[in-house]
């Protein structure tokens, strides 16, 4: 049977504190690495399936030698296949690059589901689970809150304008999701060990021609100082100042 | 350059990002198209000043959200160089196919654009910024309220045009909002109230502010002991419940070394006080000296109308 | 800010992949499960079912032994579950110590073949919960005088005599218990259902109070003949297992000393006095920098100590040096986090007086710091000062 793909980013500690040197951000100084957030919410869902239908899964990370790390927790929380996609000529790649990579190795891998998170935790795009889904002629669900993957039907919950609906789509189909309720589980003993002889195939893949450069990086803009405000007539300048100054609403 | 918009609608209707949306694109020198996906929202997309066109497109597909069969319809019917859209759900996901389908990159959650064609997006959620430089055609989404919208007065010219695409989601169950409360660990949002509240039961008033933002409500540990009807599940800074969020309302609340230590690394930081000495004015960014009775209604009328 | 481990030496170059990913696993059930639970915990005085549980599914019980549905991993990762479970409290780390070096470990060394298959699994996945009997009321350092005695009666075993002090008893279904049979000290299997065994609770701790602390009463209880431990006589038997608990309660003091350090540290940023953070004072900078030099210190000992034992090349006194050091700094940066803290750090919104209360308790355990002592002047000398007789 058609398995089960999961498409995985490694990223830094969403509580690292970012540095920018040299109009770069400084990832030397990164001293913790982690899954992206969201992708962990789509694993474990993905693994929850394959228990349910007895599937194979795979999971997929495009990224340097340390992105193995996202892979041989996969495999703690077992995963048999993984696979990272990288040459090492790779720099920055935008976003037409990634789908591009990710789709190639997708066509080799017989997968009527592939799940991704929503955004990953660095750039927070959001766009390689669609783009990729078009790349492969395939529908795609987007942020998911919620799945049943327990029986024959899967079927899947999102956000609509009055609430939310569910939803049971026809295979093969790429599904992204946010945060879900579903608790993580966490990995024991017993996978790390067999994390350990985990064999990860590395593949490279055309990439087709950068569209995008980076010119620079730079940390955010430098907050005001703090501003008091007398009585209740201030809040409509304050909500203001939320809205144009501070961006935060 | 030649700019298309896909239009963001809400309720029949235009969603106000749209004119944000007209507005950058006249900002980089463009007299865009707008595109109105089922049509919605069409005759409004015509009075924005700046609007070249308006295309309404209706088709079959348009009945339900499938991003594959909307971008499909959209793509084709859409020319420009240069493809705008919000940064949205169904914006993003619309977007980005509409990126794989003409083979171009695009770049989500722009907040600045320049002729060049430069643009910029906070990269790891906000703690830093990057500038990126595109030759050739792109497809953008822009994030919502940062932008200055384009004014009214436009008198564009509206066609419609028939254009459906290949649905292959269907409903299977719909279900009405449930209301959900978020929890102070999760939230991007947290209004909490402290002792200064004066009685439990006026924590009902913030919970109607956070329900307007999509907020969470926390609690100070003086109100958690205070008040057993204020649960320890809200109290912000205990062990175990520090709190980043990008906006910390604190409403009543002090502002002592325990509460301080839980949110302190808030990205912003509003307080509400009567009392002008309270400590928590040294820690915030847009500091109120009122008492909450005056402020909160305001506070709630205000951020309604941005909603 | 999140916890972030104390790691001043870079440890983390030292550790293998395997390694790491069990301290991350512990780390994160700490944080998520015991962290926010853990004053209601103590306020009620109760182990919750959930966290046996829990160390069950992760598989950390006798973690270090080969076989019998035991991980077999390394000592070091053993100690890196101990250190994040005693940063949590050093009550859930002495429910793990007791399980697996207490009770599992001595089964799987001395025990027979039949024994441990049929305990050892359901200890490791923590469906049965094991204490080790040892200490009486009236022998404590002094556990070759003790006076609870089995006698062979044939075709059973009669036990009478009373243990102390001991962690899991109320909720154990297994305890290992030493007694004098014909004067010789023995390991011997008591299930909780035995005729004439009881394991009242001990109540009013100030320390360990999410910890179950038991007294084990022996009034002719009868076990049958194959629950005597085969392969170990004298005190050789129990002293194996308490130099595997004080392995791991060297880094399990590193832990708590880390939570500590972690609070103090963070408060210090926090508290503005005379218009400054109080970190920005000197005399709170001289207190950070001691605990630094001490967890440091501590670690690197622990870590030493544990390729040591992963590599069977470790001696007694050497874990008597490592676990009397790691205790009294920790206790020490206890106590100076509670003064940081000021009036706050007695507050439950803080881990500290927690910390400072269990620590007493570990202090004593597993041999006393004074009693470590006298084993290291002993190596040192060659002379026992433990008894008056030379």
């Amino acid at each position: 049977m058609a398995g089960i793909a999961v498409l995985l980013k490694q990223v830094p500690d969403t509580t690292a504190r970012i540095s920018v040197s040299e109009g770069r951000v400084d990832e030397s100084a990164i001293t913790s690495w982690v899954t992206s957030p969201y992708d962990e919410y789509a694993l474990e869902v993905a693994i929850q399936h394959k228990e349910a239908s007895g599937a194979s899964i795979t999971a997929i990370t495009l990224g340097p030698p340390r992105a193995d790390k996202v892979l041989k927790d996969a495999a703690a929380l077992g995963v048999e296949n993984l696979v990272r996609v990288w040459d090492d000529s790779w720099e920055s790649l935008d976003s037409s690059q990634v789908q591009h990579a990710l789709s190639t190795v997708l066509e080799g891998i017989d997968a009527d589901w592939i799940y991704c998170g929503k955004q990953s935790a660095d750039r927070n795009q959001g766009s390689t689970g669609p783009g990729v889904a078009e790349r492969l002629g395939l529908a795609c669900i987007v942020e998911i809150s919620d799945a049943d993957v327990s029986g024959d039907s899967p079927s899947f919950t999102r956000s609509s304008s009055t609430g939310s609906e569910r939803l049971s789509p026809a295979t093969p189909i790429l599904l992204t999701f946010t945060k879900t309720e579903t608790e993580l589980r966490r990995p024991n003993v017993r996978g790390i060990m067999m994390a350990k002889k985990a064999q990860i195939e590395i593949v490279s893949a055309d990439i087709g021609d950068a569209q995008v450069q980076v010119v620079s990086h730079n940390p955010p803009a430098e907050k005001p100082e703090g501003k008091k405000f007398e009585g209740a007539d201030s809040v409509p300048e304050v909500v203001g100042l939320l809205r144009d100054e501070a961006k935060v609403i | 350059m030649d700019i298309t918009i896909i239009a963001e609608t809400r309720g029949g209707g235009l969603h106000p990002v749209t004119a944000q949306l007209v507005g950058a694109a006249s900002s980089l020198g463009a007299s865009p198209t707008v595109v109105c996906p089922g049509g919605a929202g069409g005759e409004e997309a015509c009075g924005i000043a700046g609007v070249g066109k308006v295309l309404a497109v209706t088709g079959d597909c348009f009945a339900t959200y499938d991003g594959g069969a909307w971008a499909e319809a959209l793509d084709a019917v859409a020319g420009g160089d240069i493809v705008i859209g919000a940064a949205t759900t169904s914006g993003r996901d619309i977007c980005s196919r509409i990126a794989a389908r003409r083979g171009v990159s695009i770049i989500q959650d722009v907040t600045a654009l320049s002729p060049g064609l430069n643009v910029t997006h906070p990269i790891y959620s906000g703690k830093a910024m990057q500038d990126l430089t595109v030759s050739g055609n792109c497809v953008l989404t822009l994030r919502a309220n940062t932008f200055p919208p384009a004014p009214s007065g436009g008198s564009a010219q509206l066609s419609t045009v028939q254009q459906s695409g290949d649905v292959r989601l269907a409903v299977a169950e719909a279900f009405a909002r449930a209301s959900e409360r978020l929890d102070v660990a999760d939230a991007d949002i947290i209004i909490s109230g402290g002792r200064g509240m004066g009685h439990p039961d006026n924590f009902s008033h913030l919970y109607e502010v956070a329900d307007v933002i999509g907020a969470a409500v926390g609690a100070s540990r003086a109100a958690v002991d205070t008040w057993e009807e204020i649960s320890h599940s809200m109290q912000v800074g205990q062990t175990g419940k520090t709190v980043n969020p990008s906006l910390y309302i604190a409403v009543g609340i002090s502002g002592a070394i325990q509460h301080l230590a839980g949110m302190r690394t808030s990205k912003y930081i509003v307080a509400i006080n009567k009392d002008p000495e309270a400590p928590i004015f040294k820690v915030a960014d847009y500091g109120i000296v009122s008492t909450w009775e005056e402020a909160i209604p305001v506070l709630k009328e205000e951020l309604s109308k941005l909603a | 800010m999140a916890y972030e481990g104390v790691d001043f030496y870079d440890i983390e170059s030292e550790l293998s992949d395997e390694e790491k990913m069990v301290r991350d696993m512990a780390r994160d059930w700490v944080s998520e499960e015991i962290v926010p639970n853990i004053e209601q915990a103590c306020h009620d005085g109760v182990f919750p079912d959930e966290w046996r549980v829990a160390l069950g599914d992760m598989g950390v019980l006798g973690m270090a032994l080969d076989g019998y549905g035991c991980a077999g991993m390394s000592y070091v990762a053993y100690g890196l579950v101990c250190q994040e479970l005693e940063r949590g409290d050093s009550g859930v780390r002495s429910f793990a110590s007791v399980q697996g070096s207490l009770a599992m470990y001595p089964i799987h060394d001395f025990g027979s073949e039949e024994q441990k298959q049929k305990y050892l699994p359901k200890m490791a996945s923590g469906e049965w919960v094991g204490c080790f009997g040892l200490t009486e009321p009236d022998y404590g350092s002094n556990p070759g005088d003790m006076i609870t005695k089995a006698v062979d009666e044939g075709d059973h075993y009669l036990l009478n005599g009373a243990k102390m002090w001991i962690t899991n008893g109320t909720i154990a279904d297994v305890a290992i218990v030493w007694a004098k049979l014909d004067g010789v000290i023995r390991g011997f299997i008591v299930e909780k259902d035995d005729p004439g065994f009881s394991a009242p609770e001990m109540t009013g701790k100030h320390s360990l109070k999410a910890s179950v602390t038991s007294e084990l009463v022996f009034q002719d209880c009868r076990i049958p003949k194959d629950r005597i431990l085969p392969h170990v006589e004298g005190l050789k038997g129990p002293f194996s297992c308490l130099n595997n608990a004080r392995y791991g309660i060297c880094w399990g003091a590193v832990g708590a000393a880390q939570s500590c350090f972690h609070s103090a540290k963070e408060y210090a940023l926090s508290r503005i006095q005379f218009g400054n953070p109080i970190a920005a004072f000197q005399l709170v900078q001289n207190k950070l920098a001691w605990m630094l030099r001490e967890i440091t210190k501590g670690q690197l000992l622990a870590l030493n100590l544990g390729r040591k034992k992963d590599a069977g090349t470790w001696t007694a006194e050497q874990i008597s040096l490592a676990k009397m050091n790691n205790v009294d700094m920790a206790l020490e940066i206890a106590r100076m986090a509670r003064d940081i803290h000021g009036a706050n750090g007695i507050l439950d919104e803080y881990p500290i007086m927690r910390h400072m209360a269990n620590l007493e308790s570990v202090k004593t355990y597993e041999g006393t710091h004074d009693i470590h002592n006298l084993i290291l002047g002993r190596h040192i000398t060659g002379i026992q000062s433990f008894t008056r007789e030379l």
